[in-house]
């Protein structure tokens, strides 16, 4: 339990993620899996307010637009931030947004839809004092009405902040595997 | 399609001009389910018809293509050599291959990935691996160009259209499509930012656009986004104070306007004052446009704020910020394509903020459209069983109860109340481009836009 507690002591540090000593790297690979399962869990149990709980302040989600392009305009694959996204939000944005889910007037999610949030490859990518840069992949799955389902799947770029025994979501990029939509609405939280 | 769930019936002209009954405003739910009709409005609205491509911002450079759709029909548009925009169908003459797979990009020429057959960017058939040996050089080249479909533009708006007896898009438009698309450029030039939003609704794409003329579901459908804080409902639906401007072809424009005395003391205003009130105004106040705004949108149309629709698909928003095309993709479903228009040469951060806000009205995500989708997909489904297909739709509201005004440029609107007027005046037209077998018969047999009591 010492080595642990000490293990995370110096995750908050000024220790790179390159330099971490293995047990420190499979301890914060731990952390930070546990916190994301939690997180999805959460928004799975349609329990949004509590989700936001656990977002930034200057939180940054943003969901830029996949095309198709050919090899040699791949650096236009995505749009870049400042133009179009479908999800371009700020903490005031996202508090709209659950708002909206809780108004009883949300007619898109009433009744509402059962979604499952997967989170897996989970690679951290940086340590920067308190910060922690991950990648992962994800699918999100929904079940809506009788027959409605769709399947979002991508790769997102989280930050998290150290929030004393947990964390805080400071940044979201989601780049989804798709181009066109083939669903009625995004009526919900990634 | 399986779910078109009555096919196969080859609908002559009086049944589908019964569809419609501008009297009572009696809607048959076929027309939204039918596959027959579906397929007979790809060929007499779609085809026929001028279809919005894409914004002259889109196509800087020579070589900068996008696909594009006439109905189902793929196009290319892509700026030549020469700098001017061609629009071609994106099929091979040999076998029939796409050419282009990406919805956007830049290209020297089109090269075909079946045989290597190469097109220049004018459609020109330029080169065909072994012309010499395995044609024998007796393929006549010059006569297998790709197809090229023709295209106008108003105000950089390009549209094309399949017919090459339909009217000059000028015409086509008249002064209610020229006034919706005005309200675009109304505060200056205007340039699209890059991303199109693209999805699929299963809905009717006449449902997609019926709703945009409808300003009784917003207090009741976006009630939410009203809660949220996002919108203040009651400060922008102006639901006594309406205008809804009907034009030919099915072109209308409707939604809020500003009353005559408001645009008065507007009108007296210089362009620095407006400029001024403008800035100073909270969203929620009338729109204050430029004096050159009147050239654009006519002296009736600058007291717009509703929704115009470029018969038959494309939306534009009251903002003028945001364009939409609802693509048919079979009886129950609609592709929508928004795109998003910026003051060109905005300064960066203003355009981060519009672009921000935008971004969250429309668009699967849009706090807005969330629950348009999902209405347009249930009335859909839900109304066409056996039995609901039956039972028709009531499109009566304010029928009989508005007098026509036609302004001295031509222009034909109502005002008052909430209404259905841009709903009936879009499923007249629609009987009438349907009832019509070429250009010459609905050019002789269209309504012209109405007057007296409506």
């Amino acid at each position: 339990m010492d080595t642990l507690d000490r293990s995370r002591a110096t995750t908050t540090t000024t220790t790179t993620w390159a330099e971490m000593p293995l047990l420190q790297r499979v301890v914060l690979q731990y952390e930070v899996e546990q916190f994301l399962y939690a997180e999805a869990a959460l928004l799975d149990a349609r329990r949004y307010r509590d989700w936001l709980n656990l977002v930034a302040d200057d939180i940054e989600y943003w969901m830029p637009i996949r095309r198709t392009v050919t090899n040699s305009d791949l650096d236009r694959e995505f749009t870049k931030p400042g133009e179009i996204a479908f999800f371009d939000d700020d903490r005031a944005y996202l508090e709209m947004r659950v708002k909206k889910l809780e108004a009883g007037s949300a007619w898109s999610e009433d009744p509402p839809s059962r979604s499952r949030h997967f989170v897996n490859n989970v690679r951290i990518l940086d340590v920067a004092g308190d910060e922690i840069t991950l990648e992962a992949c994800f699918h999100l799955y929904r079940s809506r009405l009788e027959a409605d389902t769709d399947s979002w799947i991508g790769r997102r770029v989280d930050v998290l902040r150290r929030a004393g025994d947990s964390f805080r979501l400071v940044k979201r990029h989601l780049f989804l595997d798709h181009t066109v939509i083939h669903s009625t609405n995004f009526s919900t939280i990634f | 399609m399986a779910d078109g769930a009555q096919s196969g019936h080859a609908w002559d002209r009086v049944e589908i001009q019964s569809l419609f009954d501008p009297a009572t405003g009696w809607l048959d739910r076929r027309v939204l389910s039918d596959e027959a009709l579906y397929q007979l409005e790809l060929e007499r609205i779609f085809a026929r018809g001028w279809n919005f491509m894409c914004h002259e911002s889109q196509l800087k450079e020579p070589g900068e293509y996008l696909v594009s759709y006439i109905g189902e029909d793929q196009v290319i548009v892509v700026r030549g050599e020469d700098g001017k925009v061609n629009a071609l169908l994106n099929t091979c003459r040999h076998r029939g291959n796409a050419l282009c797979r990406a919805e956007q990009g830049r290209a020297k020429s089109f090269i075909c990935s079946y045989h290597g057959w190469n097109y220049a960017l004018d459609g020109r058939l330029i080169g065909v691996p072994g012309q010499k040996t395995f044609y024998h050089d007796d393929l006549d080249r010059s006569r297998l160009g790709l197809a090229r479909v023709r295209l106008e533009s108003y105000l950089g708006f390009y549209f094309a259209t399949l017919a090459e007896d339909a009217p000059s898009l000028h015409d086509y438009l008249g002064a209610t499509g020229r006034t919706g698309i005005g309200m675009v450029c109304a505060h200056g030039e205007v340039e699209v930012v890059e991303g199109i939003q693209k999805n699929v609704i299963d809905c009717n794409w006449k449902i997609a656009v019926d709703n945009l003329f409808d300003w009784y579901h917003v207090p009741y459908s976006h009630a939410s986004a009203n809660t949220a804080g996002f919108i203040e409902i009651a400060r922008i639906q102006h639901p006594r104070n309406q205008m809804v401007m009907l034009g030919e072809y099915g072109h209308a424009i409707g939604g809020p306007g500003i009353p005559r005395e408001a645009q008065d003391e507007i009108d007296r205003m210089s362009d620095e004052e407006r400029a001024m009130a403008s800035r100073a105004a909270p969203q929620t106040a009338p729109r204050i446009r430029p004096r050159s705004a009147t050239d654009l949108m006519g002296q009736a149309g600058v007291r717009s704020e509703g929704h115009p629709n470029i018969f038959p698909n494309l939306w534009i928003t009251i903002s003028g910020n945001q364009i939409c095309l609802r693509l048919p993709r079979g009886p129950s479903h609609t592709e929508l394509w928004w795109f998003t228009l910026v003051p060109k040469g905005a300064p960066p951060e203003a355009k981060r903020e519009m672009v921000r806000r935008l971004s969250h009205v429309f668009g699967p995500a849009g706090l807005l459209e969330q629950d348009d989708g999902e209405n347009w997909s249930q009335s859909t489904r839900a109304a066409r069983g056996v039995a609901s297909r039956k039972l028709g739709q009531t499109l009566q509201m304010g029928l009989g109860h508005d007098r026509v005004v036609t302004s001295e440029a031509g222009e034909h609107y109502v005002e008052g109340l909430i209404s259905e007027h841009g709903q009936r005046w879009l499923y007249r037209a629609w009987t009438e481009w349907m009832a019509a077998p070429d250009w010459a018969d609905l050019k002789a047999n269209h309504s012209l836009p109405p007057t007296g009591v409506i």
